[in-house]
């Protein structure tokens, strides 16, 4: 069984559209869902929360829809927000009360091992947290009442590298069972390069492309050439190109390349900014 | 539902603290001057503000957004600010009726006198929040937060207005009329109640 299956999903504002979203999470995996600043990542997981309506389209969560009951699913649900969302004046004490008389499964001796795993005061206001403390009481509790799929909407922007470093672990421990999954959603690729199984790029509400990671590297690589040599190569080769006045640099499918061509390993933010720049 | 009953009961200790001193100056203040109505009526106005003050802290500080995320429903979301405001109208209620007690056997007490004025209280306590607390949860805790601003200054400016020339302004003559009040306010107050929620349900957050 999927964790999540978001078929043809669509929806509409004012200015933008997120058009007929695929996507599917397996169990045991994670999926870094990679995107500028508006291209649909909230939006998504917005919608996967049934937070706002769409206008067609279906998504299942542990294989029932998610208009289904969602409050039950919702149970089995850990969600960590960009911004938390935990009120200032609450402790993580207090906090780990709320959670007790809110979700059914709430385990307290899990909480209070992740508060000290992760080295958060019990009675410290949550406003006098540093953001990656803030993150790290949210990651607490969504792991604490025995979450099946993890949803992180931007969970990891903008914390130093020691907290990134470890809440990757935490999360990488977390999928060690198969029955979990996360979804994460991010515009710092780098922060998805190192956990994520899958990725999937959101580009101006259209999915560009959703693969698994290490075949995305098997698949693309990157090339550097002059203009002239570049007419050689096959456009349905080229995924994107950057041209200056000392030469081209171009992503390509490394399958339609001739042998004899030398091609670099392309990471994954490369991979994104070159596919969403041929995409506009 | 419990929890979030109790994490707007750690807000409420934490944010309302004020209101607690602004009722004590009033009534305090109600003892100097016994017949205003006015010192009666505002630490009701004011305790109609708590949960208007909750949810615009809710959104603030994202809760709003998070509890979405939580196994709670909208229903529960919308309950949770209606049961708060009438735990804080039950209070106010209780020690305004502790207070005109005391008041009135220093002077005469009178049993309807007395009934009439908790009658009144616990309308208002009921009437005030029912008025902003659809607005604000189809519009948001700020024009909510307006709307209630133009009731309290009309209803204060109404009270002022009206205890120049009559002292005792809430006194009913008889039984039927207080009870008449009081059933009106409580069905005013889940009207809006049902309101409110079917507002919240249809708000995309």
């Amino acid at each position: 069984m999927n964790a999540i299956e978001i078929k043809d999903l669509s929806k509409s504002y004012k200015g933008f559209t997120l058009d007929r979203l695929n996507l599917t999470l397996p169990n045991g995996c994670i999926i870094g869902l990679i995107g500028e600043n508006g291209a649909g990542k909230t939006t998504t997981i917005k919608l996967i929360l049934d937070m706002i309506s769409r206008d067609s389209g279906s998504i299942t969560i542990l294989g029932k829809d998610n208009k289904d009951n969602l409050l039950l699913t919702k149970e089995d649900i850990g969600v960590v927000l960009d911004e938390v969302g935990i009120s200032e004046c609450l402790t993580a004490k207090q906090v780990g009360k709320i959670m007790k008389y809110t979700f059914k499964n709430w385990n307290e001796y899990t909480y209070s091992e992740y508060l000290k795993k992760l080295s958060i005061p019990d009675n410290k206001k949550f406003k006098e947290f540093s953001r990656g403390m803030k993150m790290k009481l949210g990651i607490a509790v969504a792991l604490s009442h025995n979450a099946k799929p993890l949803i992180l909407d931007e969970a990891t922007s903008g914390l130093d590298p020691l907290i990134r470093d470890e809440v990757i672990d935490i999360f990488g421990e977390f999928t060690r069972d198969e029955n979990h999954a996360i979804l994460i959603s991010s515009h710092i690729v780098s922060d998805l390069e190192k956990i994520c199984d899958y990725i999937a790029f959101l580009h101006k509400g259209k999915l560009l492309l959703c693969e698994e990671k290490d075949r995305l590297k098997e698949q693309y690589g990157i090339i550097h050439c002059s203009a002239d040599d570049l007419i050689n190569i096959s456009p349905s080769a080229i995924i994107g190109k950057k041209e200056t006045p000392y030469g081209v640099e171009a992503i390509v499918a490394r399958n339609k390349i001739q042998t004899g061509m030398e091609i670099s390993i392309t990471d994954i933010e490369q991979l994104f900014i070159f596919m969403a720049k041929e995409a506009k | 539902m419990k929890g979030l009953l109790l994490k707007d009961l750690y807000l409420t200790f934490k944010y309302c603290r004020a209101f607690i001193l602004i009722i004590a100056v009033f009534i305090g203040a109600s003892f100097i001057n016994e017949h205003s109505a006015f010192l009666t009526v505002y630490p009701c106005l004011i305790v109609g503000m708590i949960p208007a003050t909750l949810y615009s802290y809710d959104e603030r500080e994202k809760w709003s957004i998070y509890s979405a995320t939580l196994p709670v429903s909208r229903v529960q979301l919308v309950s949770a600010k209606y049961i708060i405001g009438l735990f804080s109208g039950a209070t106010i209620i209780l020690l305004t009726a502790i207070v005109q007690a005391f008041k009135m056997i220093n002077t005469s007490f009178i049993l309807m006198n007395y009934l009439s004025v908790i009658a009144f209280v616990a309308s208002i306590c009921l009437v005030a929040p029912s008025v902003f607390m659809p607005f604000m949860f189809k519009y948001g805790a700020e024009k909510g937060r307006i709307i209630y601003y133009v009731v309290v200054g009309a209803t204060c400016a109404a009270f002022i207005v009206f205890s120049v020339y009559q002292e005792s302004t809430f006194i009913l003559n008889n039984t039927f009329v207080i009870i008449a009040v009081c059933i009106s306010a409580a069905v005013i107050y889940i009207a809006s109640w049902l309101l409110s929620i079917a507002f919240y349900k249809k708000r995309e957050i």
